[in-house]
């Protein structure tokens, strides 16, 4: 057959049964050419059994649409990535200069506006992906041994992802952005201590004013972006060492003898599993296929479908400028991202000596219980149903803080 | 129209103010008790349909069923009740009000009624087919979670009308100013949150009054046998169950109600938790869209029954963790226990620290008109440490996340270590029904203090009480700056 | 190898961390100094004239929002800022407030159906002598540092220098 032979040069490792027809279809005089450059390259950097090992590796049949979530947080990442890039060909980071540099962006450069509408809706999406990632993975309880290290990466990430949010925020230098700046680099001020240098090293004095914005600027630009790209790859490493996790549904015995089936898994189980350190139910999923193009194609979908909707939203509602900053306005009020309402919210609740106990004791608390969910919760169970003593307090966690948004929606609307 | 209602005369209705208020009170608390039930059981219904058809647990589908059993009854009184109220109470004795007031929330009565209908139809469906229908759990549970949101939604029109009256979208003469305006007026989200959590907080509450109730009967010792006179065996009933299996009947049925009791009672003691957020938002709308309410309640005469509330809350908190402190004692976790009662003695402190007034007398208005608004250690009637800023604060805080740590210690017991169920002590269920009857006793009184806090209006700014007089003008609030609001 | 003395391997191993560690240390102490330069950055203190003329006709117990371009004092040279300055005669007294909120630091506005000054980003509350009486601010509302001088016509002018009475 063709296809056996058009595949002759390449290793063996894991070898699928039948080739991509990407290929296939385009005839041999064309083809000849590349595909001797493509030996004479692979010979030289071995990238074909790299690639071959990443896409052919194995993971859960079942339930593959569950799992789009993490791939397609990276994609729109990647967005962001492409998208700041263009942004930063006209944006001037300077308090006279940044905000006519976004009205040039907006009314003289092709598509300028899409763009900043796309980094905008991208940035909304985003926000909404990790938290439905992160609820999918902890519903799944994917976070346990041995993967709690790919779940604290994965809150850091959240963490990072949140600061790029806000430092991105004051950047524009509009009346949202200068006001958004204010409030943020005073939110460290109520640490004790080193509280008042630290808002003085951000603000680069007592106000905010142009060190503010070229030190924000820096952080949005290249450290919060190193730390990012750091940590994905951290991320994305674990969960090639460990395999994908999928649920407890991947897991399920049939037989009337589910040690021996359990056995049988483990001795036919291809790379990467069994996971080594997880339990031996929970090592091999019942039944795996290739990554590629299986899940890689349901990842693409759900890609796909998201960064439509950014783009049809970035060019719909796009990214909104208000007037230039103006420190001495009396009537604008100064309202957060949605992300960030019910921080804000929470902000009113807690009077004049109590306000360090809000803005930091509580919200310290809440991110430590994520950082330390894989220690609390040791119950070896992965069902959910069986786990009432993490879902209970998440379900009370995830209800305030939509209750709280909605609260804050509230009073705004009311103002 | 309008002109012939505002020429009726409110002073030919039977009755004076006061009775008619009373009157008001009474029937709209009674129809409170029920209808929170009813919401709040179908979803403690739904829920526990949902577990048992993944868990196969018979208990749940058991208490799912006399759940729904309990419907039949307390839907028709309540139902009754709620019909008495609107007929004979609102449209005879408040017409003036209530005709007018409905003339700008047509729609909003309109479509509570149209929900109404369509609740009866579920309710008494699911209620007599419920058995009949074992063989499509689904289409079951289905039409339980149809009629929750057809009775959140009542819910929901009904706090429409509720908040309308508290932080009106009305100005003077009742002129309306559009539906989304009266929808989001800035206390219906608050209230609605409110009451979607204690509905089904107090149906929890109810579940464990209950279950406490059955498992203390249940467990009564075994009286001695009746003796007729000239017989040497104790008499028993005809049909009645031999020795042997009436103990384990009895330990069935105790570890049946052992476990509802505390199933129910995670409900009511959880949320309470939420509650805290819940009341504290809707407070702070109030002061921002009508002082004089606030000022009442905060500072008037009313501050001192919002007190009884504060104190309320904290024993709701008190008697949760006494009773897991009791429970897993008897579970023979002694370490978790130890700690549930450390933690019950750090509550039982903050209760005592929190529930000390602000005033030693009326309201604060009053000791600052007598000169006395100074701490009692200087010779005046002023406490500090009572008040709400930031003391209390600091209270509510600490009980939530006392009552969260708690609250999640239990649950984490009952999940890791094994508790059998049947082994509760009999104090333990006590405080189960001292926590239901803490939870409708507050919900009594914080209805109370809603209506009161109101007056002299009944909508505020626009409809007074008495004689039910409609402003043409909304009377303005007095300024927070020219009322006494304490150091 | 002998017992005084280190072996060759050690010497390298000591002498690599040593190396990196100086090349380390060397990179850090003008990064960090750039860093941390703010702190110990002074600002220089500029006075400037409240705008919209003499404070004579505010009257008493009126917060009056008057603005005054305030040079930032610090920083690269940038051209001065509009402040808000609420000129509040009340018991005798004379006071210049920033608008600037002592919770989040967000816009405060003088409310007249409130009677108060009200922050509308959570509710904060400060009565017309400053003092924080609502919602969550933990401070009264802060002043500038202020005087007044009088012209040749006797007309008062308020000046406010570039920064605030109490650190916020």
């Amino acid at each position: 057959m063709s296809e056996r032979t058009a595949g002759s040069e390449m290793p063996t490792t894991g070898e699928p049964e039948e080739k991509g027809d990407l290929i296939s279809i385009v005839p041999e005089p064309i083809l000849g050419p590349f595909r001797r450059s493509w030996a004479w390259f692979d010979d030289r950097t071995g990238i074909t059994g790299l690639l071959h090992s990443g896409l052919y590796e194995a993971v859960p049949r079942q339930g593959g649409w569950a799992y789009t979530l993490g791939s397609a947080t990276l994609v729109v990442i990647l967005v962001q990535f492409f998208t700041g890039i263009f942004l930063l060909l006209d944006y001037v980071p300077s308090v006279s200069q940044a905000y006519t540099s976004l009205l040039y962006l907006r009314t003289d450069d092709f598509f300028g506006d899409w763009i900043r509408g796309i980094h905008l809706w991208g940035a909304y999406i985003l926000m909404l992906l990790i938290g439905i990632h992160a609820l999918r993975t902890f519903i799944s309880a994917s976070y346990k041994k041995p993967r709690e290290l790919n779940w604290i990466s994965g809150v850091m990430l959240f963490f990072l992802v949140l600061a790029m949010a806000i430092t991105g925020a004051m950047l524009p230098w509009d009346q949202a952005s200068y006001w958004t700046a204010v409030v943020v680099t005073n939110i460290p001020h109520y640490l004790p201590v080193i509280g008042n240098g630290v808002r003085t090293l951000w603000r680069g004095g007592d106000f905010v004013g142009p060190v503010t914005l070229t030190r924000t600027f820096a952080l949005h630009i290249w450290v919060l972006p190193a730390l990012l790209l750091g940590l994905i790859g951290a991320h994305l490493y674990l969960l090639r060492r460990h395999g994908e996790f999928g649920s407890w549904v991947n897991y399920r015995t049939t037989t009337d003898n589910p040690e021996k089936e359990i056995a049988e898994r483990i001795r036919r189980a291809e790379p990467p599993y069994p996971t080594r350190g997880a339990e031996p139910v929970y090592s091999v999923p019942s039944e795996t296929v290739d990554f590629f193009p299986n899940q890689i194609f349901k990842d693409t979908v759900v890609s796909l479908a998201l960064v439509v909707l950014i783009f049809v939203m970035g060019a719909l509602s796009g990214a909104p400028l208000d007037g230039p900053a103006n420190p001495a306005t009396l009537t604008y009020v100064p309202t957060p991202e949605w992300f960030y309402l019910p921080l804000d919210q929470l902000l009113v609740f807690f009077p004049t000596v109590l306000v360090g106990l809000g803005v930091f004791v509580i919200v310290g608390i809440g991110a430590t219980l994520m950082l330390a969910l894989p220690f609390l919760d040791r119950n070896p169970d992965r069902h959910p149903i069986r786990r009432p003593d993490v879902l209970v307090p998440a379900f009370f966690f995830i209800f305030t803080v939509i209750y709280l948004a909605m609260l804050g929606v509230n009073r705004l609307y009311n103002l | 129209m309008q002109h012939l209602i505002l020429a009726l005369s409110p002073t030919s209705v039977p009755g004076t103010v006061l009775t008619n208020t009373v009157l008001v009170g009474v029937v709209a608390l009674l129809h409170v008790l029920f209808a929170t039930f009813l919401i709040g059981s179908c979803s403690l219904v739904a829920l526990s349909e949902l577990i048992s058809m993944v868990t196969h647990d018979e208990r749940h589908e058991r208490l799912a069923r006399s759940l729904v059993h309990a419907w039949g009854y307390v839907f028709s009184t309540g139902a009754a009740i709620a019909i008495f109220f609107v007929v004979f109470i609102l449209v005879g004795l408040w017409g003036r009000f209530f005709v007018t007031f409905q003339q700008f929330t047509f729609w909003v009565w309109f479509f509570e009624a149209l929900l109404f209908v369509g609740e009866i139809v579920l309710l008494y469906t699911l209620y007599a087919n419920w058995e009949r229908m074992r063989a499509y759990r689904l289409a079951r549970l289905g039409m339980v979670i149809l009629l929750n949101i057809d009775q959140w939604f009542q819910m929901f029109l009904i706090d429409v009308i509720a908040s309308q009256m508290l932080t009106p979208t009305v100005q003077g003469a009742t002129v309306n100013m559009g539906y989304v305006l009266q929808f989001l007026n800035p206390t219906n989200l608050p209230l609605t949150v409110h009451r979607t959590v204690g509905n089904i907080a107090w149906a929890g509450a109810l579940l464990t009054a209950t279950a406490a109730f059955q498992y203390l009967r249940v467990t009564r010792r075994q009286e001695a046998p009746a003796l007729v006179p000239g017989r040497r065996e104790p008499v028993r009933a005809l049909g009645a169950m031999p020795e042997g299996e009436l103990v384990r009947e009895r330990n069935r049925e105790a570890a049946y109600w052992d476990w509802a009791g505390q199933w129910g009672m995670l409900f009511a003691f959880g949320l309470t938790i939420i509650q805290i957020w819940a009341g504290y938002s809707y407070a702070k709308e109030i002061q921002l869209h009508s002082l004089d309410s606030w000022y009442q309640m905060m500072y008037g005469w009313i501050s001192n029954i919002f007190l009884a509330q504060f104190a309320g809350l904290g024993l709701i908190f008190i008697f949760g963790v006494a009773f897991f402190w009791q429970r897993l004692k008897a579970a023979g976790q002694h370490v978790l226990a130890r700690r549930h009662q450390m933690l019950l003695g750090l509550l039982v402190l903050l209760w005592l620290f929190g529930i000390q007034p602000a005033w030693l007398a009326g309201s604060y208005p009053d000791i600052v008109a007598a000169h006395l608004a100074k701490p009692f250690w200087d010779g005046g009637l002023e406490d500090p440490f009572g008040f709400f800023f930031p003391w209390k604060v600091m209270v509510l805080i600490a009980d939530m996340l006392i009552a969260l740590y708690a609250f999640w210690s239990y649950i984490r017991a009952r999940v890791r270590t094994p508790m059998t169920m049947g082994q509760a002590s009999r104090g333990s269920q006590r405080l189960l029904i001292s926590l239901a009857v803490v939870v409708g006793l507050m919900m009594l009184i914080m209805g109370i203090i809603r209506e009161s806090s109101r007056s002299p209006y009944l909508v505020n700014q626009n409809i007074v009480i008495n004689h039910q007089v409609i402003l043409q003008q909304p009377a303005p609030n007095i300024p927070l700056s020219q009322r006494p609001i304490g150091p | 190898m002998s017992q005084r003395g280190i072996s060759r391997r050690q010497f390298m191993v000591r002498g690599t961390g040593a190396m990196a560690g100086l090349i380390t240390a060397m990179l850090s102490v003008p990064a960090v100094g750039m860093l941390l330069s703010p702190l110990w950055q002074a600002t220089q203190e500029i006075w400037v004239t409240v705008q919209g003329g003499p404070i004579d006709d505010i009257p008493e117990n009126l917060p009056t929002a008057r603005i005054a371009a305030v040079p930032l004092g610090f920083g690269p040279s940038t051209p001065a800022v509009n402040r808000v300055v609420y000129v509040v005669k009340t018991g005798g007294q004379l006071y210049a407030f920033s608008n600037i909120c002592t919770h989040m630091q967000c816009d405060v506005h003088w409310e007249p159906s409130l009677d108060l000054f009200e922050c509308p980003c959570h509710g904060g509350l400060y009565a017309m002598t400053g003092r924080n009486v609502g919602g969550p601010p933990p401070q009264p509302l802060p002043q500038w540092v202020h005087r007044t001088y009088q012209d040749a016509m006797g007309n008062t002018y308020l000046q406010v220098a570039n920064r605030l009475e109490e650190q916020i």
